[in-house]
């Protein structure tokens, strides 16, 4: 009886948690029919991909603060100040990219420690604290464009990060017009996330815990390869894998393993479930906050960083409402506004489902007050869903 | 002293919330796998003396010994390094995580170091947390389901057993069976026998005498802030019942003399 109860239990765990990866497929589905097939194409999956980078990024900082039950409205407009930073180290500093780069990642990590002092040390409610910094970036980032309005960025090097692609390997005769190196790295992706799987399903099952039955392991590995395979095929017919992807990959599997794997993630998880029994279990839920806003700083200046590029120029407007979209993917990926709850690696469904909505509305040619209506329909839904399967499950 | 040195010895505890004297000069002693009951009416101080010994409020005066040696406890983390841990009423574990994670939560098992980050060893983790559960007979299907997934009275089995987990020398345990079922009460108080069988000592506080009588050895009785009672559990329940009311509500005083400070 208990077996078949947790077996239901497992299922329904499952589901929500395939659940975006479903909707996500169908969005995808949809668009591809009403298009023509427009949108899965290998240009405009490339272009998608560069769109959802800078939200990407914000979204996985943003989990980590909801986990622990607070909220940073500042992100976007730090994001768009710290882009504009970039700006003037690379046009007026004359600064080389790669100390400009780290000089606006070690901003970002000071500005979040500033959130983080006022949250934790001064006891402000983190969403006043960070609607200060709102207020307070938004004022910086014009006065950091006051001068010159738009800075344009020459820098070919920058500029790639958000518009370029990794570097073939060289013609070797064979798939002539194909990106042969992002074919290769999408195989090896694939085996090792096989090989990973059997794995640690082995070493489960030698410790006597539970696996997935093992048809529904079969399947899922054949569906995570197949999806993994075909998006690989559809980017090497163009140009190859995007620098941006490579850097959401990175930010995604670093923070998916921290959180995952390691006692700060468990430590960031119970803060979040349950703050006095983590403070009692010797946990010091000040620090945990000090660390979660610095790497949500640092992320908003990543982000930052991935939108001015992709503009080849800051802006004066930069970052505006990426907070929101940010905010929003994260509640589409399934984090839970009760804090305690949320995988980095959903927010980034959640992205990408936001995005996608975006795109493809906008190729279907989508007015866009009716784009925010149907943004907003999507939102609620998951968040409906969410909560009913929660509800269900126990 | 001819008998063997108490676990935990508290002197003479005075512990004061601006005008209210919340202790007054307690003693308290704890014999080595002695299941002590400690009660009392609301605001008698029971919680307070607790808390005094597991580190979150220091005493304005008085003195705490843990197996002799003269202790100085400022923290909850101070207590634990003593081996003194406490079972909180309600917010003992995060419902988030799962039963493995809660055992070990704050002590977590590393299996690498990167830097300041350590790599949990989880499998360890899941498997000592099954050992333990197996050990102390409880009852829970898997080590990877989340708390909130459990019952009133698993919850606080796992609650207790994560408290023992880790060679604790004292166990105190604040209301343990409040706010549960008849049969989650049950196999609370099985659990508490279990633990004294392997050795234990434990410190249960409790609105329910019936409970006190069930599994203590010996029982102490708070009134405003004084030790009223300090007596061996033995006898019929009716009558011990009488007597303990007696002393809770003030109609019986053993250190009467004592009391003027």
């Amino acid at each position: 009886m208990s077996f078949i109860k947790d077996a239901q239990k497992i299922l329904q765990q499952n589901i929500r948690e395939y659940g975006m990866y479903i909707a996500l497929f169908v969005i995808m589905v949809i668009f591809t029919i009403t298009t023509d097939g427009l949108f899965i194409s290998s240009r405009n999956i490339s272009n998608l991909i560069n769109q959802t980078g800078y939200i990407a990024v914000l979204a996985v900082g943003m989990t980590l603060v909801i986990v622990i039950r607070h909220i940073d409205l500042s992100v976007g407009f730090l994001a768009g100040f710290l882009g504009a930073i970039a700006a003037i180290a690379l046009v007026f500093w004359h600064l080389p990219v790669y100390v400009a780069i780290p000089l606006v990642l070690a901003l970002g990590v000071l500005a979040g420690l500033a959130t983080a002092f006022l949250v934790a040390q001064m006891k402000i409610p983190a969403f006043v604290a960070t609607l200060a910094g709102w207020l307070g970036y938004r004022g910086a980032l014009q006065l950091a464009t006051m001068g010159t309005g738009t800075i344009v960025i020459p820098d070919e090097v920058f500029n790639a990060i958000s518009n370029g692609y990794i570097p073939d390997i060289p013609d070797i005769g064979i798939l002539p017009g194909v990106h042969k190196l992002t074919l290769i790295l999408g195989f090896l992706a694939i085996i090792l996330f096989i090989i990973g799987a059997i794995n640690d399903r082995k070493k489960t099952q030698a410790y006597n815990f539970e696996v997935l039955p093992m048809n529904m392991f079969i399947l899922k590995l054949i569906f995570v390869s197949a999806l993994v395979g075909y998006i690989t095929w559809v980017l090497a017919g163009y140009q190859g894998l995007p620098w941006t992807a490579v850097v959401v990959l990175i930010v995604v599997l670093v923070y998916d393993f921290i959180t995952s794997q390691t006692v700060l993630g468990r430590h960031i998880y119970a803060v979040g479930g349950n703050p006095e029994a983590a403070e009692l279990s010797g946990i010091s839920v000040k620090k945990l906050t000090y660390v979660v806003f610095a790497s949500m700083g640092m992320l908003s200046a990543l982000s930052g960083i991935l939108f001015a590029s992709r503009l080849r120029s800051a802006t004066t407007m930069a970052g505006t409402l990426f907070e929101l979209d940010a905010i929003a993917a994260a509640f589409v990926g399934g984090v839970s506004a009760a804090g305690g709850v949320g995988k980095v690696v959903g927010s980034l469904i959640g992205a990408l489902v936001m995005a996608s909505l975006t795109n493809g509305m906008n190729l279907m040619g989508i007015d866009i007050s009716l784009q925010y209506i149907v943004r907003a329909v999507v939102l609620v839904a998951a968040v409906i869903f969410d909560v009913a399967t929660r509800n269900r499950g126990k | 002293m001819a008998e063997a040195t108490p676990v935990v010895e508290m002197r003479n505890i005075k512990k004061s919330f601006a005008a209210v004297r919340a202790l007054r000069g307690v003693d308290l002693v704890l014999h080595r796998n002695e299941v002590l009951g400690l009660v009392g009416d609301n605001a008698a101080g029971k919680s307070t003396l607790m808390k005094v010994l597991s580190g979150a409020y220091i005493p304005d005066e008085g003195e705490i010994f843990i197996e002799g040696k003269k202790a100085h406890i400022t923290d909850p983390m101070d207590a634990r390094r003593l081996g003194i841990e406490m079972v909180y009423q309600d917010f003992a574990l995060a419902n988030n995580l799962d039963v493995a994670a809660n055992v070990f939560l704050g002590r977590e098992a590393v299996r690498a170091q990167l830097g300041p980050i350590g790599v949990m060893d989880n499998r360890y983790m899941e498997q000592e947390t099954q050992h333990l559960l197996d050990r102390l007979k409880i009852d829970i299907s898997s080590v990877r389901l989340k708390v909130e997934r459990l019952s009133g009275g698993q919850r606080q089995t796992v609650a207790i057993a994560r408290a023992t987990a880790f060679n604790a020398k004292v166990t105190i345990m604040d209301e343990p069976t409040a706010a549960l079922s008849v049969a989650a009460i049950a196999k609370v108080l099985d659990l508490v026998r279990e633990l004294k069988a392997q050795g234990c000592s434990i410190i249960v506080i409790s609105h329910r005498l019936e409970d006190i009588y069930q599994v203590s050895d010996r029982m102490i009785v708070l009134r405003h802030g004084r030790k009223v009672c300090d007596t061996p559990v033995a006898g019929d329940i009716h009558e011990f019942n009488e007597r303990v009311v007696a002393y809770i509500i003030g109609a019986r005083d053993d250190f009467a003399e004592g009391a003027v400070d």
